[in-house]
Parts: structure tokens; sequence; C-alpha cells
């Protein structure tokens, strides 16, 4: 089976993410604003088609993947099903308890994707090293994990200004530089593991 | 499993990645067989054979039970 051309795959994904990123943010304001109800569910369900678009692409993914690489996949898919299931599971009881108030319930639903992505990324970087690869793939297959971490942080800080200008002192800003900042922590990390790396005679 | 997969490599001159190119699959899974950690598919395994035009057996023997 052909091997999927990796670097394409992150600049697929990064690209995803930048039209999810601009769509929500242009678009969402526009739902709670708007009473007209067609306008409503074009507007509530415009981010859905990027995100359609990385399933898409994850799916190829894992498909031109060899076998060792699929198993990985399959631990990690596992894992974030596990996970995933078992903090929906909690947030339905916590709702229908009415500890949970509706809007929360509606954000914990929001973010059951991205901790599904976040999960499986990082079971499937430990299965991976299980079997002597590493965590987050840094070969010349790939674009070098210091590249994506950076990436990551310019749209987390981009959206964080974003969200500053036209809400002022909403705290989603403050989580949103939280997360920039650990992104920019680890895009030096990886920084300097792959200039020690570049130095390593090939095996 | 035991193998004989880096001998085999090594007599040829090949890097990890020029087999992986061969056999269609990651440096990382050529990595992980070399090493012991991972034991291949038959269909792999069969591929690596060929390769190698060496029997199966010649490459892969069992471990300790």
């Amino acid at each position: 089976m052909a091997r999927d051309n990796r670097r394409s795959y992150d600049l697929r994904i990064m690209l995803a993410m930048v039209v999810y990123v601009v769509v929500f943010m242009s678009v969402w304001p526009t739902v709670r604003s708007t009473s007209e109800p067609l306008v409503k569910l074009a507007c509530a369900l415009a981010p859905v088609p990027p995100l359609l678009y990385v399933l898409w692409v994850m799916a190829l993914r894992i498909l031109r993947s060899d076998e060792l690489q699929q198993r990985t996949h399959l631990i990690g898919l596992g894992v974030a099903t596990l996970v995933v299931s078992i903090v929906s599971i909690v947030a339905g009881f916590l709702a229908a308890a009415e500890l949970l108030a509706l809007d929360t319930t509606s954000i914990i639903l929001v973010w059951i994707f991205p901790l599904l992505i976040i999960v499986y990324s990082v079971a499937r970087g430990y299965a991976a090293r299980r079997y002597g690869g590493s965590a987050l793939c840094d070969d010349d297959e790939r674009m070098p994990a210091w590249q994506r971490f950076a990436f990551g942080a310019g749209v987390s800080l981009f959206l964080a200004a974003f969200v500053f200008l036209r809400s002022g002192g909403n705290p989603a800003v403050d989580v949103i530089v939280a997360m920039a900042l650990v992104q920019i922590i680890a895009a030096i990390f990886f920084r300097l593991r792959y200039v020690r790396a570049q130095r390593r005679p090939p095996p | 499993m035991n193998n004989h997969l880096r001998r085999l490599r090594e007599l040829r001159s090949w890097s990890q990645g020029d087999l992986a190119e061969q056999l269609e699959v990651s440096r990382q899974t050529i990595n992980a067989i070399e090493t012991g950690k991972y034991d291949p598919s038959l269909p792999l395994a069969f591929r690596i054979a060929k390769l190698f035009r060496q029997p199966i057996e010649a490459i892969f023997e069992p471990g300790k039970e």
C-alpha cells in the first residue's frame, strides 16, 4: 500500500484548521443575533465542513498507512473512544441531574471532537514510541513537530487577538493565550530536540 | 520471534529507508521489525523473503516460548 505524503497531510490539516477558525470567528457571532431559522441553521453548521474535511484526510492517511502504523492508529482510536465515552457519559449524568447548566452542556459537546483528536494523538504517539518510533514521528516524511506547534501557537494567538478585539475581557482569551503559551514552549522544546537529532548520524 | 533482517540488509548496504521504500512500508516499521519490537504479518514476511530471495524460515525463527 502506498504511503501518504505526510508533509502534504500536515499542510492540509493546518489549512483546514485555519479555515475552521476563520469560518467559526466570522459566522458564529451571527448565530445568536439572528432570528431567521434558516440563517441560524446555516451559521451554526458552517464550521462543520472543515471538520469533515479533516476526518476525510485522516481516514485517507490511515488507509494508506502500513500495517504497524495502522496498528498504532487503532490503539490511538481505541483509547480516544474510551476516554471520550467516559467523559460523555459523566457529562450526560451530570446534565440529567441538572448539575450542569444547558449552556455548559453545549460547550462540553463542542469540546468532544477536539478531546477525541488530542487523546487519539497522544495515545497513538505513545503506541508508536512503544514500537521504537518517535512519539511525534519526526522523520524525513513529515513536517517537524516544532513547526506544527509553532503553527498552532500562531493560530491560537490570532484567535485570542480576534476574541479580545471583539469582546474585550472575555475569559476565553485567557484560555486561548494559555494554549498558545503551551504550544510555544512545546515548539521550543521540539526545536531543540530536532537540532540535536539532526546532528546524530542516520541508522 | 527473532529475525536476521538487519544482517541481510547490511549485507546489501541498504539503509532502513532503502529497505522501507522497496517494501512500501515506513522506516519505523523496518526499525521495529529489526529490533524485535514488532512481528510482521505473513504477507509482509513473504514480501521480505521474496526481496532477499530466501525462504521465510531462513529470515524469521521462533523465539523462546
